[in-house]
């Protein structure tokens, strides 16, 4: 079965094809959507940063990619996962559970923000392995090997590691330990929500190298979700910026940093603090980000953008707005004018260079 | 300090944009709709409250305007041992003595009222100031106070309440009241310690300390509105203790038949064998519902006004803030 | 001299001891020294950015500067007048502790926690007022806090007086706050990192709202952050110093452009390189500067230099002894031997790598 050709930049081989996926909240103020018919196609073996301010949607969309969102939140639309080896599976045909959970882990791993909530307090690390994988049928002998394997290439101290229960490792020991565990069991691709949000600066550009390697020695799909854009700009290939629950710009990384489409995109690249931009140009952006029960109407972003008129009142502009043949696509009206009107401070910079 | 750039001078650049403050009477109105009519309104708004008040000021009116209109049970007030609904003259029914019961009950309220009264404000203050002290204080003064509270705790409460009657044998409702509350402050000053323990140390405790904001107003403004649901609560719990506490004594023949008591009648009733037979039913089940009630009514109360204390639901009910304000999730 | 500087730090040192020991393998030596020989000027009207990792002091220091945590060792002076004598009574009070107090205040982390959910804004805001001018009757301060709510943007001010926190956004909350600080008429504010819970883009927003409100309430900052992008914005706007912690010590400091532009110290230098940039040209080495990940237990830390067990120029001397911080010139110091041309450091062997912790086999160090 195809899927219906994505308005998207266009992607070869998809290995996860996301149409339609709305999350919604049913409060007594009103149904809050904290995803907006949300389309997107994940490359194979790529690194996908997806951006976003909290209150935008993006870890909802990291739950929504597993099929975990919390109750009573109400996910609707369909996601397509295309494996390696094996038949592609419509992850949300709630028919399939048995399927479901077994390609949850195994081949789809989730790191999230945190590591000390994600591990059981009682249990050594070593236990935790052990019981992933026998679980999911692994042969648990194979797999500490291979779990040995892991910690020492993320410079941890295997023997040490895996006799220690989670409180008495540090955060940075901690997160890399979740990731070994996340990474045991051999998936395909690896969620990861933040995963470096608790750690200090040198412990989270370490750990972004080591996935960078792990990446590419594994050959494993990343979907990197974080507020952090300078973060997940050196590693990402793509990025897809979320704003008000949809995605309004998506490319390649150089091409969304140094040739951002949208304004928004462009105005959080001036606001965001950051060594190399002068700070003379810096602008913040005016406004704030609508509440999931009161997005405005038409564009999301038109209360805030200089360039809004009344079609952007009117019309919700689709992702494919711009020219998506170069693979870098964004949801604007007025593409063309953008470049104009809100200058990149730090186009200037590297230009220059 | 540099007094130079005053923030005061700056007043006259922005007193065009800023709006004028508001009139006596504006600020009048609005502070007694913060403080009083929204809470008021909060509490109201849950049938817990409405119905634990209503319950209470039955047994406030039968207290006071109750025991001008009936008469003090008197022996021969009506035939002897008459059940319930007979006799008009004694609607309730009579004792072996032919002593109304209605007449028993309504006149066990007031010293009834006063000892919970005593008792629930005695324990319950004694616990908060001892509790928030040692919490906040720390150092030696928590030392001495938790040593004090833990003694209290330790000591057997029942034995050492029935020692003291004997020994004093109190007559004064206000008296017995917090004679029953001897030792069950100590609970609850543990509790408000370990409270007043995490609160100090949250971010907002700590800029008042750093404003050099004195003790007694980070006490009354930062921790005492956080520590009130607990206060409340354990209010209710001191109170139903007395009722029960001062019922059982009363019953066991502990304290003296000054006054009546509810738990007189109990002890009247099971030493006339009323357990055993029908006739001597209402005897036995007027002074329990009359019991029971009181203690009921408390617990929808305290529960119906716990509500009153979150912020959140406060600003709901009050109708000078304008409420569009984003909420947090 | 000292008189000029609004607070004054003189070889601070702030020791904990701690009995709980949470890591089994921990030595018996309990006590953490959290600062260890700290000396920090902040003058009037000035910036001065702190920035480190976990553990290497910085909030203490912090703390320590505006009177709130005594140190165990050295001096905190405000305006010539140390703070802890004041506090005591001892010797000749020329500053009442009450007044230094005052002057001295703070601004925390979490937008969320830092105002009482109890008490509405204008009641929060009113608490610095009766304390500062307490002749100041009910209208006087409610015109004030009116005031002061328009100057920070938060239109219109009758309506934004009367809300509970709940009802403020994270960065309505931290301006508050700000407010709060600024009303008390401060000398200095700690603003612990202040903008850390804050959404990227109303960081800016922000630290502007700092910068312009300085001016007119003539105060310092003393800006504590673990985000060298925030901190070099912040210092850079108001022509201010960058100081770099590790592990309680003080390793640069100076003017930040000229830290930013040319860092004398390795530790430095890795900060820098572990900031993520934006600009893609940025993305140069890729291997760590350094030769071990993880920091050192604090109860333990390293012999001499604290940073030499992960220092990819350490040598022999740099286990002697901590260096004494060098003076480069406007401003500019570091505790760095490699400073030094003379130092026997340039005579001494190169520590070996020590291979497990490391970076891995076939993995040199950077450089």
């Amino acid at each position: 079965m195809t899927m219906q050709q994505t308005h998207t930049a266009a992607v070869e081989d998809p290995i996860f094809e996301v149409r339609d996926i709305s999350v919604s909240f049913d409060m007594d103020r009103g149904e809050s959507r904290v995803l907006d018919r949300v389309d997107m196609d994940i490359q194979r073996g790529e690194i996908l940063g997806v951006v976003g301010e909290s209150g935008s949607g993006k870890s909802m969309f990291a739950s929504a990619l597993l099929d975990a969102v919390v109750d009573p939140g109400v996910l609707t639309g369909d996601i397509r996962f295309n494996p390696e080896d094996g038949r592609s599976v419509d992850l949300l045909d709630r028919s399939d559970d048995e399927d479901i959970k077994d390609i949850r882990w195994r081949q789809i791993a989730m790191v999230f923000q945190g590591a000390m909530s994600s591990f059981n307090p009682t249990m050594t690390i070593e236990e935790h392995f052990r019981e992933t994988l026998s679980i999911h049928g692994y042969d648990v002998d194979e797999g500490m090997e291979r779990a040995r394997d892991l910690l020492s290439d993320l410079y941890l101290e295997a023997d040490q590691v895996l006799g220690s229960h989670p409180h008495e490792l540090s955060g940075g020991m901690s997160q890399r330990a979740l990731i070994a565990l996340a990474l045991v069991l051999e998936p395909e691709v690896l969620v990861m929500d933040e995963p470096t949000a608790a750690l200090d600066l040198l412990m989270q550009r370490s750990i972004i190298e080591l996935i960078k390697e792990i990446a590419t020695e594994r050959d494993l799909t990343i979907v990197f979700i974080t507020h952090d854009l300078p973060l997940v700009a050196n590693l990402a290939d793509r990025l897809a910026v979320l704003y008000a629950f949809e995605f309004v710009e998506v490319g390649p990384s150089d091409d969304v940093l140094t040739g951002a489409k949208h304004p928004y995109t462009r105005a959080l690249l001036n606001a965001t603090p950051n060594l190399d931009t002068p700070r003379e140009e810096m602008r913040p952006i005016e406004g704030s980000a609508p509440d999931p029960v009161n997005v405005p109407d038409g564009c999301s972003y038109h209360p805030r953008c200089p360039l809004a008129d009344d079609l952007c009142v009117r019309e919700d502009p689709p992702l494919d707005s711009s020219d998506p043949t170069d693979g870098h696509a964004a949801a604007c009206h007025h593409v063309e004018r953008v470049p104009d009107e809100v200058p990149l401070t730090l186009q200037e910079v590297t230009v220059d260079e | 300090m540099a007094e130079k750039n005053s923030s005061f001078s700056q007043s006259d650049d922005y007193a065009s944009g800023a709006g004028k403050a508001a009139s006596k009477e504006e600020i009048y109105r609005e502070w007694v709709d913060m403080a009083l009519l929204a809470p008021l309104r909060v509490a109201w708004n849950d049938w817990r409250t409405q119905v634990g008040s209503l319950i209470i000021l039955f047994y406030v009116l039968m207290g006071t305007v109750g025991v001008a209109l009936v008469d003090p049970p008197t022996e021969g007030q009506g035939p002897r041992l008459t059940t319930a609904f007979q006799d008009w003259s004694v609607p309730l029914g009579t004792n072996n003595l032919g002593e109304s019961i209605l007449s028993a009950t309504v006149h066990a309220t007031p010293p009834m009222l006063q000892m919970i009264a005593a008792g629930a404000v005695f324990s319950t203050a004694v616990a908060t100031v001892i509790g928030t002290v040692s919490g906040y204080k720390g150092g030696a003064v928590d030392r001495v106070l938790t040593t004090l509270t833990d003694i209290a705790m330790t000591i057997p409460g029942l034995p050492l309440i029935i020692l003291l009657a004997a020994m004093f044998n109190p007559t004064n409702p206000a008296v017995i009241g917090i004679l029953l509350t001897i030792n069950a402050w100590a609970g609850l000053a543990r509790s408000i310690r370990s409270q007043v323990l995490s609160l100090r140390d949250h971010s907002y405790v700590e800029a008042s300390r750093i404003m050099g904001a004195p003790t007694r107003r980070i006490l009354k403004d930062d921790i005492l509105p956080n520590i009130m649901p607990y206060v409340l609560i354990n209010f209710v719990n001191s109170a139903r203790g007395v009722i029960f506490g001062s019922v059982g004594l009363y019953y066991l023949g502990l304290l003296g038949g000054v006054h009546e008591n509810w738990g007189i009648m109990l002890d009247g009733a099971y030493s006339n064998g009323a357990i055993y037979s029908l006739k001597g039913l209402h005897w036995l089940t007027v002074p329990m519902i009359a019991i029971v009630g009181i203690s009921f009514g408390l617990v929808l109360f305290a529960q119906g006004t716990e509500k009153l204390f979150n912020p959140r639901i406060r600003a709901r009910h009050a109708e000078t803030v304008e409420d569009t304000a984003p909420y947090q999730e | 001299m000292s008189e000029d500087h609004v607070v004054s730090m003189e070889n601070v040192e702030v020791h904990f001891e701690t009995d709980s020991s949470v890591l089994p393998f921990g030595p018996d030596g309990d006590v953490v020294k959290a600062v260890d020989g700290v000396s920090l000027d902040i003058p009037e009207n000035d910036v001065v950015a702190l920035v480190g990792e976990s553990g290497c002091g910085k909030t203490t220091l912090g703390k320590t500067a505006i009177g709130t945590q005594r140190p165990t060792g050295g001096s905190v002076k405000y305006r010539g007048q140390d703070v802890w004598d004041a506090n005591d009574g001892t010797g000749d009070v020329d500053i009442p502790f009450e007044e230094i107090r005052q002057s001295l205040q703070i601004i925390h982390q979490d937008p969320g926690a830092s105002l009482n959910p109890n008490k509405t804004v204008q009641h929060s805001l009113g608490a610095p007022l009766r304390l500062r001018h307490p002749e100041m009757d009910t209208f006087e301060r409610r015109e004030r806090i009116y005031e002061m709510l328009s100057r920070v943007g938060m239109e219109p001010p009758e309506d934004y007086a009367k809300r509970f926190p709940h009802q403020l956004s994270g960065g309505e909350q931290q301006r508050v706050a700000l407010i709060r600080a600024l009303l008390m008429n401060p000398d200095l504010i700690l603003a612990d990192e202040a903008v850390s819970a804050l959404d990227v883009s109303l960081r800016i927003d922000m630290m502007d709202l700092m910068l312009d409100l300085q001016d007119s309430f003539d105060t310092s900052f003393l800006f504590i952050s673990h985000n060298l992008s925030n901190a070099s914005y912040i210092a850079g706007k108001a022509d201010g110093r960058i100081g770099i912690m590790y592990l309680g010590e003080l390793v640069e400091i100076g003017p930040i452009d000229e830290v930013l532009e040319d860092p004398q110290h390795p530790y430095t230098k890795a900060l820098m390189w572990a900031t993520p940039n934006l600009n893609p040209k940025a993305a140069d080495r890729t291997a760590s500067p350094l030769r071990k990940i993880d920091v050192p237990d604090p109860r333990n830390p390293p012999e001499g230099c604290r940073f030499h067990t992960r220092c990819p120029e350490a040598r022999e001397a740099c286990t002697t002894a901590m260096p004494e911080p060098e003076d480069l010139g406007n401003g500019h110091e570091v505790a760095c031997y490699r400073a030094d041309d003379t130092h026997e450091y340039w005579n001494s062997r190169e520590l070996a790598d020590e291979g497990v912790d490391g970076l891995g086999p076939g993995e040199s160090t950077a450089d």
